[in-house]
């Protein structure tokens, strides 16, 4: 039976979909009890008023359910979470999932423009380096990976707001997504930059922008190594390839040759690449989401667990294992593009 | 196509270019009346009485709600300080003690108005004070240190007196009623959303607030920032007069370095938590005005468990106390900004006053140090661990490495110990940790209200875990003892004890270091050591 490429790529869409149910349920389980796990009683933790004793640190942990058993509490969990309950956060006060899709947002907003711009940065010259091998241009972009992978996030984050903030004055102070003195728009996709677009109020996208820019840099530095890396030795493969000697023997252009031929088949491990990019850098962008008081999921990640509250740790590391799961099924039909052959089994 | 979608691209960006050029400055205008407060905390609750709820969450409490009486304040070297001493009304026009110190009396302001409008009753108070007596809160615990423990004691004379009986005359219970938890909440509007599991709306007014403050809630967002606006009624500070800024910008800012920053630049008006090198070097550029008050109702400890070998041997206590480097550890941790607790000559050995904390009279001293350690009978020494939690890591890391190297020196070999807070916190309510650094906070700071918190029982704060019935019992007695003289006495006597028990050793009380813009005025360092924004002023 003959499928059409569309209907393949979504039965193996929805393959991997079902497939994924026991990885995530898993995750689920061994969060919850690496939680218990771990030193550290929160009730104590939480219970520290100058005047709370045992009966306050009682009530907490009646409150956060933990004077139940263990096995007692993961059932708990578990019929909580299938009623779409992440339970509730002692940090915030507010119940984990509110927070959740609060902050998914924005810390999804400044990722994809962090991967924005170290795509648009790193394949040019991945393929710039590719093409000369050993020349000046290929050794210049070697250096400019070593050093954005060498400098840490915090400290590139730091450097830019020493800069652009303090000494130029040209970014806005980096506290968060949005000036405080900006109001903010209706919440329809929770991305300010669309947010404001949608809205009609293009000062306050263009407000939302300047924000943006510092923390998206900064992470974008981070990664353009091992993107430009890859786009490069792909490259280099594919340059090197029959195909793309024929063409050339031909007399394609030059343009058709590079872009076309070439690159059209380098960029399946670029994207391969580009999604773990994606997943490592919503988790790891913590640090530079503390030093620009970005309110994203990570940083509220690294708060619950540093507090031991659980039910934010727990609901963090669900959320991960889902995106991740997500952005590993994108990668996929992104595949079926580039290549039509993947998606013919 | 590609043609049509490249138009689309150049007409977006035309029209935004424009659109901006078009949509300059519109703001800024009310920036003089607004504060823009950072702090690396956060407010996590709108009702200070959650358990769990953050400092940031108290004083944000203080501008939304009224108490009955307030603190003072007043000048201690220059410098704004609450005083426990004085005690105005807040919504309380007047009140009397009885001669007999078992009656309060409370005549409420008959101007006072929640901000809905409705008008403050007896009412209102007695059910706002059961709630913080009855209801599974945190003003149980602290009320209760005033001997103020049952919904029985508060009476409703009429709808503008109250009465507050006592068991006992307790010095105390006055300013508990000062204290974050009682604050006055517009019982109607509480009692409207209570339900039967939840009779004291815990749940509701944790996310809204009911109150007569200075200040109405705008917007809140847990862990990110609030905004509160000026209650234009309100006229509880300077008569006739509302709190000076319109609106209060209370904002998180992780990042120590981020939050020095926004403030050098201007755009950001009040920072507390500051690390001490960057106050120190604003301070040294001089544009900004710093304002160093030392905490004095809180203190930082090198603390001993009395229960664990070695430490329940008074000697070794006595020779780590005399091989502590205290002037390098002050200089490393706090680059000198506090109040230190140490090097003090007691000229006959006693005790200079009743006061708690005060400078013990201990120095650097190895040979001393290798003596007591020979008494103890471990000459050779011994290992231990030293502990302090990653949330202090900035003051406690080069104090640790200090406090390793110099009882190296006498044979104590130490292992630097960084927790997590909250594994911290637990070893030390188990009493599990022999040897770590920790601090203390008291909001009503008297002699006797330190001892028997932090040197009796087997509760958290007890961090020596010392267990000695005679100091038990001074402090005890001391709490209800009306004679000043005789306070005085029992103070020194406790003092006394201190030195020669040697359960823990005060190290210093750290500077609050308020960094503000030159134009802010009015700051006052508070009991519950944050801002309170009905405070300060803009000149």
């Amino acid at each position: 039976m003959v499928t059409t490429g569309l209907g393949a790529t979504l039965v193996r869409a929805g393959r991997r979909l079902l497939s994924s149910l026991p990885a995530l349920f898993g995750v689920l389980v061994f969060t919850f009890l690496l939680m218990r796990v771990l030193p550290g009683d929160p009730a104590v933790f939480f219970a520290s008023g100058p005047n709370a004793g045992k009966e306050e640190i009682e009530q907490i942990r009646k409150q956060m359910g933990l004077d139940k058993s263990v096995p007692e509490q993961l059932v708990f969990y578990l019929s909580d979470i299938g009623h779409g309950n992440l339970g509730r956060s002692m940090m915030t006060g507010q119940p984990v999932l509110k927070d959740l899709r609060e902050r998914l947002p924005a810390s999804l907003e400044l990722t994809f423009t962090a991967l924005l711009i170290a795509l648009i940065a790193a394949v040019p010259l991945g393929v710039l380096a590719a093409l000369r091998p050993g020349s000046i241009i290929d050794h210049g972009v070697r250096l400019f990976c070593a050093l954005g992978v060498c400098v840490p996030t915090f400290v590139s984050g730091l450097l830019l707001i020493y800069v652009f903030y303090y000494l130029f004055g040209l970014a806005p102070d980096p506290t968060g997504r949005i000036d405080v003195f900006t109001s903010l728009p209706p919440q329809r996709t929770g991305f300010l930059s669309i947010d404001f677009l949608l809205a009609g109020d293009f000062e306050g996208w263009w407000a939302a922008c300047r924000q943006l820019i510092l923390p998206a840099v900064s992470m974008a530095l981070f990664v353009i190594a091992p993107l430009a890396r890859i786009t490069r030795a792909s490259m280099l493969v594919s340059l090197g390839s029959d195909f793309v000697r024929t063409a050339r023997s031909v007399g394609l252009s030059w343009r058709k040759v590079v872009v076309t031929y070439a690159l059209r088949n380098a960029i399946l491990p670029v994207i391969t690449i580009a999604g773990i990019v994606f997943s490592t850098m919503l988790g790891a962008n913590v640090l530079v989401e503390k030093v620009f008081s970005w309110p994203g999921v990570a940083s509220y990640a690294l708060d619950a667990l540093l507090s031991s509250d659980y039910a934010p740790v727990q609901g963090f590391v669900l959320l991960m294992a889902s995106l991740f799961v997500l952005v590993n099924l994108v990668v996929d039909i992104c595949y079926g593009i580039a290549d039509p052959r993947v998606s013919i089994e | 196509m590609r043609f049509v979608s490249f138009r689309l691209a150049t007409s977006v960006l035309a029209t935004t270019a424009l659109l901006l050029i078009a949509a300059a400055p519109s703001q800024a205008q009310t920036r003089a009346e607004t504060l823009r407060y950072v702090t690396g905390a956060s407010v996590n609750t709108l009702d200070p009485n959650i358990p769990g709820s953050t400092r940031e969450s108290f004083a944000l409490s203080m501008s939304t709600y009224d108490r009955l009486v307030a603190f003072g304040r007043k000048q201690l070297n220059g410098k704004w300080v609450f005083d426990l001493d004085t005690i105005t009304g807040e919504l309380a026009e007047s009140y009397d003690v009885s001669p007999d110190g078992l009656k309060i009396t409370f005549r409420l302001r008959k101007d006072a108005k929640f901000q809905d409008g409705s008008p403050v009753t007896a009412e209102d108070v007695k059910w706002s004070l059961d709630r913080c007596v009855t209801a599974p809160i945190l003003g149980k615990a602290q009320l209760l240190t005033g001997s103020l423990t049952s919904a029985d004691q508060f009476k409703v004379i009429d709808p503008l007196t109250i009465e507050v009986t006592l068991p006992k005359p307790d010095k105390l219970a006055l300013p508990n009623l000062a204290t974050v938890y009682p604050m006055i909440i517009n019982s109607k509007v509480a009692k409207e959303h209570a339900t039967a599991d939840d009779p004291w709306a815990t749940a509701w007014l944790k996310e809204h607030t009911a109150g007569s403050g200075a200040y109405a809630v705008e917007s809140f967002k847990p862990g990110e920032q609030v905004i509160i606006k000026r209650n234009e009624a309100w006229n509880r500070g300077s008569p006739g007069k509302p709190a000076f800024f319109k609106r209060v910008i209370v904002q998180s800012v992780p990042e120590p370095a981020t939050r020095a920053n926004l403030v050098e630049r201007g755009d950001a008006d009040l920072v507390l938590d500051l690390q001490a090198s960057d106050v120190q070097s604003l301070e040294a550029k001089g544009k900004l005005k710093v304002i160093s008050t030392p905490q004095y109702n809180a203190v930082t400890y090198v603390s001993m468990n009395n229960q664990i070998p070695p430490f329940d041997n008074v000697n070794v206590r006595r020779a780590i106390a005399s091989a502590l480097p205290y002037e390098d550890m002050f200089k490393a941790a706090l680059f000198g900004r506090g109040a230190p607790l140490f090097g003090a000559t007691w000229p006959d050995g006693k005790p200079l006053n009743g006061i708690y904390p005060f400078q013990q009279p201990v120095k650097l001293d190895l040979d001393k140090a290798r003596e007591y350690l020979k008494a103890a009978g471990l000459p050779e020494g011994f290992s231990t661990t030293f502990s302090f939690n990653v949330g202090q890591a900035a003051t406690a890391e080069p104090m640790a490495a200090l406090v390793k190297e110099s009882l190296g020196k006498i044979g104590i070999k130490v292992d630097i110990q960084k927790l997590p807070d909250a594994q911290m916190s637990t070893q030390i309510n188990e009493k599990k940790l022999p040897f770590f650094t920790e601090g203390i906070v008291a909001w009503l700071p008297s002699t006797d209200y330190f001892y028997r918190n932090f040197y009796t029982g087997s509760q958290r704060w007890n961090y020596s875990s010392i267990n000695n019935p005679d100091l038990a019992a001074i402090a005890q007695q001391a709490r209800f003892e009306p004679d000043k003289a005789k306070y005085e006495e029992a103070g020194r006597r406790l003092n006394a004890m201190h030195v020669d028990l040697m359960p823990q050793i005060m190290l210093w009380q750290p500077n609050q270091d308020a960094v503000m813009a030159p134009s802010v005025e009015g700051y006052t360092y508070e009991f519950h050591r944050q801002v309170d924004y009905r405070d300060v002023s803009r000149k």
